[in-house]
């Protein structure tokens, strides 16, 4: 055999066992032995690369969940078409639509309370908050609602309960904000009405996936992010029909 | 529409979730997905070797998987299916970066035409026990062509068998074995030419700190 008609033969049977000739010639060439030997050491590579465990984070979960109600493909309250994860986790188009489309008819500074809001709010998350009183004020606007939200998202870090007492806190300033809405404005509550619902459906996915690894910082970090928008979109709510009250 | 009754997704046979899910059960997508995404996941990472890309890689193939269920009639097996839309996922974006619409047999021969004849039969006296660790390995890989890349990642990573893989690249179980084979000669070809630059670049830091002794 020549080192050829070798090369041929493992090529044919990469992994299978050497016919006689070939391992005859094996023991008289030295550089098919050296070949044999290299692709020996790369196998053993690969098996190790391939013994890697690799996890996918858990965003894809909600991602995908988010995009297939979107399409309908699965049962479950229908989200529209045009909302994506990276929009409501980045609190763009929503809140855009939520303050009239495109975005030059918003009031600035219910866009700037806002942008602060969240600014503050992730700065608080980010220290983790120990320490809360307890009794903040249940009304007095935007500032309210966001005030109530960090601590509750906290407590929810160590609660199985995830963030059921925010969620009934957010659900009473939900119901403040629309019937605050001024009779006339039938799109401004139609409009918030459908971005709550697909806020409240990424709260419920990331508190499933908050069940299911309760010890995952990412997922929790997901959670807090979900509840901040709610906060959010509330508090631009109440900013808004403060401004048109005037 | 709100859920009928829930289920315990743990408890569901692929089989059966795969049911549920073709008639739009949220809690059988979820089953699909826990039972198959870190197969998956690892696959579009090692293809394309960017954790970022193979998330977005990953997520594409599960919706595709989930818009195109309702069409799955069990004639193959649902892995199978399921690895060979991913695969597709991933080839698609990776040919898509390098512009060009290339079969599994083109880039293979277009590879082959590039390396000349077989000239790593008896090549450079250079062995590479030792030298090649995971990570030489990953980045050796990233320098094949997609085709041969999607052999090598599935045979000797992933750990599938030709005939899975003829399923999955729908080529010859014959083919699936000629790419392996290609695919580790190339890998050598590169893994080598990394060495060499070791060797010279510690030589040259070697000269130099004799140079600078003097």
């Amino acid at each position: 055999m020549q080192c050829v008609q070798f090369d041929k033969t493992v090529e044919n049977e990469p992994d299978g066992p050497l016919p006689a000739d070939a391992i005859l010639h094996l023991e008289t060439c030295p550089d098919c032995r050296l070949l044999r030997s290299d692709l020996d050491v790369i196998r053993a590579a690969s098996r190790e690369w391939g013994a890697e465990e690799l996890v996918p984070p858990p965003a894809i979960w909600v991602a995908l969940r988010a995009q297939h109600e979107s399409e309908g493909l699965i049962h479950g309250p229908q989200v529209p078409t045009h909302v994506q994860l990276g929009d409501s986790v980045g609190g763009k188009s929503w809140l855009t639509a939520l303050l009239g489309g495109s975005g030059t008819s918003a009031p600035r500074l219910s866009l700037a309370g806002a942008g602060c809001l969240l600014l503050v709010a992730s700065a608080l998350l980010g220290l983790q908050l120990r320490m809360y009183s307890g009794n903040v004020s249940s009304n007095a606007g935007s500032g309210g609602v966001l005030a109530r939200v960090l601590p509750a998202a906290d407590s929810a870090s160590a609660s199985p309960l995830l963030g059921l007492d925010l969620h009934q806190t957010l659900e009473g300033d939900m119901e403040r904000v629309m019937a605050s809405l001024p009779g006339q404005n039938a799109s401004l509550a139609m409009s918030l009405e459908e971005n709550l619902g697909i806020v409240d459906h990424l709260i419920a996915a990331c508190e499933k996936s908050m069940r299911e690894q309760p010890d995952n910082p990412a997922v929790r970090q997901y959670l807090y992010g979900a509840y901040q928008q709610k906060a959010v979109l509330l508090a631009t709510a109440i900013d808004r029909t403060t401004l048109e009250d005037r | 529409m709100a859920r009928t009754r829930p289920i315990d997704t743990v408890e569901l046979t692929e089989a059966e979730a795969i049911r549920r899910a073709q008639q739009g059960d949220a809690d059988a997508f979820e089953r699909i997905y826990r039972l198959h995404n870190r197969r998956v996941y690892a696959l579009c990472l090692r293809m394309v070797g960017n954790t970022a890309e193979a998330e977005d890689l990953a997520q594409e193939a599960f919706l595709q998987l989930f818009r195109k269920i309702a069409t799955f009639r069990g004639e193959s097996a649902f892995s199978t299916w399921l690895h060979r839309l991913s695969v597709n996922v991933v080839l698609m974006r990776l040919r898509k970066k390098t512009l060009a619409e290339t079969s599994l047999d083109e880039t293979a021969d277009a590879d082959e035409e590039s390396s000349g004849p077989r000239k790593d039969v008896g090549g450079p006296d250079l062995r590479l026990s030792g030298s090649v660790d995971r990570v030489n390995l990953e980045r050796a890989g990233e320098k094949l062509p997609p085709g041969y890349r999607s052999i090598f990642v599935l045979h000797d990573v992933q750990g599938y068998e030709h005939n899975e893989i003829a399923a999955i690249m729908k080529c010859s179980i014959g083919n699936s074995k000629s790419q392996l084979h290609k695919a580790r000669m190339r890998l050598r070809q590169l893994l080598q030419e990394n060495e060499r630059d070791r060797a010279r670049q510690e030589r040259q830091a070697a000269k130099g700190e004799t140079a600078g002794n003097r």
